[in-house]
């Protein structure tokens, strides 16, 4: 709560553009990740296809931004256009394959992210390809601290949102489905339904945050299709903290902020370049060892000694008794 | 009591729930052992803890004097305990011959033998030698299943409900012939069909919600009604 | 009619480089259930040190022995302190496999550089022999029955030998493997470590016959080995073969006629394949 309120004071106090422009950056992912969050930590969906979503989004407002006078109003309704294409997209996408087993699942949700990358590098009058175009934002937005903020509550929106969400009966089932699959199902839960619905949501807040990111860049390129963007998404839940929300905020602040130092410090050894090797180490420790992640390592230390606590104020009474 | 194997105070949990309890027994070499109980007593699961596939959380599971806890399923089997599951684990796609080639560890005179002895009281298994062993009858899966536990140097079998989904007089036949591996093995039989039970067994244990509550000799349950009454649910 | 042969024999050694990297991956499968997410890695490192050990030594058949050992060296290492700490869960696996491809992809760069190296095939393999109008080219040919050697070692191993016995037995029942005293443990580390030697191989064939190799060629090929294990059915060898040899030649005519859509034709085929035929086009039952 602090840090929030911190968060919102902090470009008041502290003017720097590129910190700026990195704290933007962060809010955008960890929009995304949430995102990612809801299929892998809350139903124990693994997609590899996340990109799918965040570069439909990224494209929808990049494209109409580029044919048309950039106003507020139509940011916003490239924005819900995006998330719309996104909710369809997703729903036939989780109809078709979400009965499938967890690798079949993978594998056909990185062969569909694959078909989009292919399909936005060949539609080229449209995406201009790997070379992609610039645009103009709104005048709005030209004030780059009216976009962190912007990014900022709507980061937090999401967050709130998606607490609730988690915490509806129907995200109670979500998490069941994650437990026990077959349990949930004798339990008479049309597994399949909530799955779909698990994925609409991931890919509509995926597409939110795909078109925040186009904007923060006024450029589109076909990047925001590949491979990488669902690593990281993959690497800030992971050890950030699956299954838990804050944690892949957390964990996209970590990544993002190592990453810009790292690649700060590739001027003094090229090693520096390869920084996403150390994140690939670290995550692989994470799925083996903890698999919460940071935020539910924390937790469950917390918890810990909580009980503890409790133990020996128990002990206590009965001494005292 | 001479045992070959004895269980102590065995608990087993499968993911989170409990499923042996409390069971103990002892199983006397040369004779056959018969565990009986309701369905969902924890039949199964005490075959599958012996066999390392279920390991025991707590208690103790003692081989011919040596404890076992903890060891994997491969290692028992090799200590000399095989095993013939509820579905009989027959190899579809392999033949019977490779079914049982699975199995032997080596092809030394004692095995060999044991190969003959056991081909014998299944000629059905030599007939269809070179077919899949998913095209066997259910009967012939059974011994197929049978005959592949028993060919290395197996000192105690473990077989699970034979009877099952079998004809009655394939029960028979299938019934019998671990009657003749009476006098090759130890065996511990679980098994639904009292009447079958009570002909080759010598020794029951009653295993009712995850607990053995009683034992005796098989003689006693033949006798006693009443007792038949209060653990089975059969006259 | 050249033409259509070129094509063809083109994307033959393309089915067959594809074939060595899917067979790994699907053995591996089949038996332990684990879709093995860093193949493309292990073959990417199969392709780096067989072709820096070839352009050290100029010898071929050193580059060749170096990206087996390589292979061997790895499957080691990734099916014992990456998989089998995570054996049984099929989410975990997922997920570790691809964090351990990040890995092996990133320390490629480290050690051989971020750039593309160029490689050319060995004297004796360069060159082509020209049968009325067709020009077949060494090292396709060679390619070729590289490929159909492994396939027939692999078919051999599963038929006749104990250990390819107790292979198939364990692709049906693990557990039934294990009561009867097999360590299925190391069955699996024998089976993966083969498989990685495999896809090392393949990523050290192609190295010459792409002209070029580059540090994200495996997941580049890894997507093609997949779409491979799922149209031929997974576990299935000949599946695969057959399989690989179809991505292959389709690959080579689309990429002549209609290059845009070579990788997602593929893809399309293996989208259909997963929702409709999910144990694969050439599995004969269930």
């Amino acid at each position: 709560m602090i840090i929030g309120i911190a968060l919102f004071v902090f470009p008041f106090i502290y003017e720097d553009r590129s910190m700026l422009i990195l704290f933007t950056q962060i809010f955008i992912f960890a929009i995304f990740a949430m995102s990612y969050d809801i299929l892998l930590g809350f139903t124990g969906i693994v997609s590899f296809g996340h990109a799918m979503f965040f570069g439909i989004g990224a494209y929808c407002v990049s494209v109409m931004l580029k044919h048309h006078e950039p106003t507020m109003l139509l940011v916003t309704g490239a924005i819900s256009l995006g998330v719309l294409f996104s909710l369809i997209i997703s729903f036939v996408v989780g109809l078709m394959t979400l009965r499938l087993k967890s690798h079949y699942y993978a594998m056909l949700t990185l062969a569909l992210a694959g078909l989009f990358l292919v399909a936005a590098e060949k539609w080229r009058t449209l995406t201009y390809g790997n070379d992609g175009f610039t645009f103009q934002v709104p005048e709005f937005f030209h004030d780059r601290l009216h976009f962190y903020l912007v990014c900022l509550v709507l980061m937090v929106i999401v967050y709130f949102g998606l607490k609730r969400f988690i915490q509806s009966p129907l995200g109670r089932i979500l998490l069941a489905i994650k437990d026990n699959e077959q349990r949930a199902e004798s339990l008479g839960y049309q597994v399949l339904h909530y799955k779909i619905i698990a994925s609409i949501v991931a890919g509509g807040i995926a597409s939110l945050s795909g078109s925040l990111y186009a904007l923060s860049l006024r450029f589109v390129n076909t990047s925001v299709f590949t491979m990488d963007i669902t690593l990281d998404a993959l690497l800030m839940t992971i050890i950030g903290g699956v299954g838990t929300l804050i944690g892949p905020v957390l964990g996209a602040a970590i990544i993002e902020l190592a990453h810009h130092w790292l690649t700060g410090l590739a001027k003094v050894h090229w090693i520096f370049e390869r920084w996403l090797i150390l994140f690939g180490i670290v995550y692989i420790l994470a799925v083996m060892f903890f698999p919460n992640g940071i935020v539910g390592s924390v937790r469950k230390l917390v918890s810990k000694k909580e009980k503890k606590e409790d133990v020996s104020t128990s002990e206590n009474i009965v001494k005292e008794g | 009591m001479n045992s070959l194997l004895s269980l102590k105070n065995v608990e087993t949990y499968i993911d989170q729930y409990h499923i042996l309890q409390d069971v103990s027994f002892e199983v006397p070499a040369g004779e056959v052992t018969v565990l009986l109980g309701r369905n969902g007593a924890g039949k199964t699961t005490t075959l599958r803890t012996i066999m390392g596939l279920n390991p025991p959380k707590k208690g103790e599971v003692a081989f011919k004097g040596a404890i076992m806890n903890g060891l994997p399923p491969h290692d028992i089997a090799n200590r000399g305990i095989g095993y013939v599951p509820e579905d009989q684990g027959i190899f579809g796609a392999l033949t019977v011959e490779e079914n049982m080639k699975v199995a032997m560890k080596k092809e030394s005179d004692d095995v060999m033998e044991r190969m003959e002895w056991i081909l014998n009281l299944f000629p059905d298994l030599k007939t269809f030698w070179k077919k899949p062993g998913g095209l066997l009858s259910g009967g012939q899966k059974q011994m197929l299943s049978i005959a592949r536990a028993y060919v290395n140097e197996t000192e105690l079998l473990l077989i699970d409900e034979p009877s099952k989904g079998l004809a009655p007089i394939v029960v028979e036949k299938v019934m019998h012939s671990i009657q003749e591996m009476k006098q090759k093995t130890t065996i511990i039989l679980v098994e639904q069909n009292f009447l079958m039970a009570s002909q080759i067994g010598d020794y029951f244990y009653i295993i009712d919600d995850g607990r053995t509550v009683f034992n005796g000799r098989m003689q006693l349950l033949r006798e006693d009604e009443s007792l038949r009454r209060k653990y089975l649910g059969i006259a | 009619m050249e033409l259509f042969i070129n094509l063809t024999i083109n994307g033959l050694a393309t089915g067959m480089l594809i074939f060595l990297l899917a067979a790994g991956l699907t053995l591996i499968f089949g038996l332990m259930s684990v879709l093995n997410f860093a193949h493309g890695g292990l073959f990417a490192w199969g392709s780096y040190a067989g072709v820096w050990l070839y352009l050290l030594t100029n010898s071929f058949i050193a580059g060749i022995i170096g990206a087996i050992f390589i292979g061997i060296l790895l499957g080691f290492i990734t099916e014992k302190w990456i998989i089998q700490p995570v054996y049984g869960n099929h989410v975990q696996q997922i997920l570790i496999t691809l964090g351990f491809m990040i890995v092996l992809s990133e320390l490629l760069k480290v050690i051989w550089g971020p750039n593309q190296i160029a490689v050319t095939p060995p004297a004796y393999l360069t060159g082509s022999w020209e049968i009325g109008n067709i020009l077949i080219i060494k090292y396709r040919a060679f390619i070729i029955v590289v490929g159909l050697l492994m396939y027939g070692l692999i078919y051999y191993m599963l038929k006749h030998t104990k250990i390819g016995l107790i292979v198939r037995a364990g692709v049906i029942n693990k557990e039934m493997v294990q009561s009867l005293g097999i360590n299925i443990k190391r069955i699996f580390l024998y089976v993966f470590m083969a498989g990685a030697a495999m896809a090392a191989l393949s990523g050290m064939l192609i190295a010459p016959y792409a002209g070029v190799i580059h540090g994200n060629m495996g997941m580049e090929y890894a997507i093609l080995a997949f779409i491979v294990v799922v149209i031929g059915g997974m576990g299935n060898i000949t599946g695969s073969i057959l399989a690989a040899t179809l991505v292959g030649i389709i690959g080579s005519f689309m990429a002549y006629y209609v290059p845009e859509l070579s990788l997602a034709v593929n893809m399309l085929i293996m989208a259909v394949v997963l929702l409709f035929r999910p144990q694969g086009l050439f599995a004969l039952k269930g």
